[in-house]
C-alpha cells in the first residue's frame, strides 16, 4: 500500500517554486537595496510613477499608481533610515575624539587659572604682610 | 613699588620726579602692548569662527528636527491613506527617520563642536580676564596697604600713592595677560591643529546625513502632496465649495515647502563644508601670520549660516500644516 506520507528524500527537498527562485535572506536582500544602482532605479520608478499619477485622470488609476509608489516609497525610506542608523556609529566614534580636544583645552585652561591663582597668591601675601604690619609695628 | 621722597628732599631730585611718574604708565602700556599685539589676530579668529560655528550647529540641528518632523507627517499620512484600504499600515510598524539614540550622539557631537569653538574662542580672547584682573587690582592695593603700614610702623618712609598703586596693578594685570598669552599661544594652535582631521570627519558625515535628508524630504513632500491630492478626489461632494477651495489651495503650498526646504538644506551642506575649509584655514593661520584669507571665508560662511537662520524662521512660520 503506498504511503501518504512523502518519502525521506522527498521531504527534505524544497517546493520547487522556491527552487527555481530561492528565497532570500533579509541580509541579502537589504545588500541588493544597498547596490547605489539599485536604489537609483527605485528612486527613478518612484518619478516616474509620480508623474504618471499626475497625467492619470481616471481616479481607480491614480490609486493604483499611488498604491505602488506608497510601497516604493517605503522601501527607500528604510534605506535612508539604515543609512543615517550607520552614520549615528560613526558620530559616535568621532565624539570620544572631539571630547578628547575639548578636555586638552581645559586643562589649558587650569593652567590659565593657575597663573591667575598665582597672582592672587602674590596679593594675600602682600595683604598678609601689611596686616601683620599694621597689628604689630612694634615687631619693627 | 616706588619709593616715595620726602618734599625736603624732592627737588633736588626734578628728573627723579619726572622719571617717577612716567614710569608707572610707561610701564603698564609697554607691558599691554607686549602681550597684547601678537595674538589680536589668533584671537580674532577664533571668536570670528566660533560665532560662524554657533550658527552652523543651529541650523544642522533645526535641519534634523524639521527632517524627523516632516517624515512623521508623511508617514501619518500615509497611515490616513491606508486606513480604509485592504492593507492598513500598523502605526507600530513607523519608524522615526532618526531613532532617539542618533538624535541624542548627533546632538553631543554638534555640541562638543560649538564647546570646542567657544573654548578656544574663549582661550583666546582671554575670558578669565574678570579674575586677573581682581588678582591685579588686590595686588596694587595691598601694596599701596603695605607702603602705609611700613610708613607708620617704621621710620624707612616707603609710601606708594593711589596713582602708583594703580599703575603697580597695571603692570601686574598686563604681567598676567603676557603669562596667560604665552600659554595661549604655545598649546591652542597644537589643539586646532589637531582639531583638523575630526571637523573634516565631521563635515563628511553632516554632509552624509544632510544627502540622506535632501532625498527623504523630497520624496517626503511628494507623498503629501499626492496624498492630499487624492484625499480631495475621494471626498468629492462630502466637502463644501470653501472646505474643498482650501484643501485645493494647499497643494501649492506643499509644492512651495518642498522647494523651500531642498534650498535650506543644499545652504546648509555648502555651509558645512565651509565651515571645514574655514577651520582648516584657522589652523593654518594659528602657526602664520597671514589671515587674510582666512577672514574671507569666516565672512563668507557666517553671512550663509546667518541666511540659512532667518531662512529657518520664514520656514516655521509659513509651516503649512
Amino acid at each position: 500500500m503506498p504511503s501518504n506520507k512523502p518519502s525521506d528524500k522527498k521531504s527534505t527537498l524544497k517546493p520547487a517554486t522556491l527552487d527555481a527562485t530561492p528565497a532570500l535572506s533579509d541580509a541579502e536582500v537589504l545588500q541588493t537595496f544597498k547596490d547605489p544602482n539599485t536604489i537609483q532605479a527605485y528612486r527613478d520608478l518612484y518619478d516616474a510613477l509620480g508623474r504618471a499619477y499626475w497625467e492619470a485622470s481616471d481616479i481607480k488609476d491614480k490609486d493604483t499608481i499611488q498604491g505602488i509608489r506608497d510601497h516604493i516609497y517605503e522601501i527607500l525610506t528604510d534605506l535612508n533610515i539604515e543609512k543615517l542608523q550607520a552614520n549615528t556609529e560613526l558620530f559616535f566614534a568621532l565624539k570620544s575624539k572631539i571630547e578628547d580636544n575639548n578636555d586638552a583645552l581645559g586643562d589649558i585652561k587650569k593652567k590659565i587659572a593657575k597663573i591667575t591663582k598665582n597672582l592672587s597668591t602674590v596679593a594675600s601675601v602682600i595683604s598678609a604682610i601689611s596686616k601683620v604690619l599694621s597689628l604689630a609695628p612694634s615687631l619693627l | 613699588m616706588f619709593l616715595n621722597l620726602d618734599k625736603s628732599s624732592a627737588h633736588e631730585f626734578p628728573c627723579t620726579m619726572r622719571h617717577r611718574q612716567s614710569l608707572p604708565a610707561l610701564l603698564g602700556v609697554s607691558l599691554f602692548l607686549l602681550a597684547g599685539c601678537s595674538l589680536s589676530p589668533l584671537a580674532r579668529n577664533t571668536a570670528s569662527f566660533s560665532s560662524a560655528a554657533s550658527l552652523v550647529v543651529d541650523n544642522t540641528q533645526n535641519a534634523y528636527r524639521t527632517a524627523v518632523r516632516l517624515n512623521e507627517e508623511a508617514q501619518a499620512s500615509l497611515l490616513v491613506a491606508r486606513f480604509d484600504s485592504a492593507q492598513p499600515m500598523d502605526p507600530h510598524s513607523i519608524r522615526p527617520l532618526i531613532d532617539d539614540k542618533g538624535l541624542k550622539t548627533r546632538t553631543e557631537v554638534l555640541n562638543g563642536l560649538q564647546a570646542y569653538a567657544q573654548t578656544i574662542a574663549d582661550l583666546s580672547n582671554g575670558v578669565s580676564s574678570p579674575k586677573l584682573d581682581e588678582a591685579a587690582a588686590a595686588c596694587g592695593a595691598n601694596l599701596k596697604s603695605l607702603g602705609d603700614a611700613l610708613a607708620t610702623s617704621t621710620s624707612i618712609g616707603i609710601n606708594v600713592s593711589a596713582t602708583e598703586a594703580n599703575a603697580a596693578s597695571t603692570a601686574f594685570k598686563a604681567l598676567g595677560d603676557f603669562l596667560v598669552n604665552r600659554q595661549v599661544r604655545s598649546s591652542v594652535p597644537k589643539v586646532i591643529h589637531e582639531m583638523a582631521p575630526h571637523i573634516e570627519a565631521l563635515a563628511n558625515l553632516l554632509s552624509s546625513d544632510i544627502t540622506t535628508l535632501r532625498d527623504q524630504s523630497g520624496r517626503d513632500y511628494e507623498q503629501l502632496l499626492a496624498q492630499q491630492d487624492s484625499f480631495i478626489r475621494h471626498a468629492g461632494s462630502s466637502l463644501s465649495a470653501t472646505e474643498r477651495r482650501a484643501e485645493i489651495e494647499r497643494l501649492p503650498r506643499i509644492l512651495a515647502r518642498k522647494q523651500a526646504t531642498d534650498d535650506m538644506l543644499g545652504e546648509l551642506q555648502t555651509s558645512v563644508r565651509k565651515l571645514a575649509e574655514t577651520h582648516h584655514a584657522l589652523a593654518v593661520s594659528a602657526t602664520s601670520k597671514d589671515s587674510l584669507s582666512l577672514q574671507a571665508r569666516i565672512a563668507d560662511l557666517r553671512a550663509s549660516a546667518e541666511g540659512l537662520a532667518t531662512f529657518y524662521q520664514s520656514l516655521s512660520a509659513s509651516s503649512d500644516k
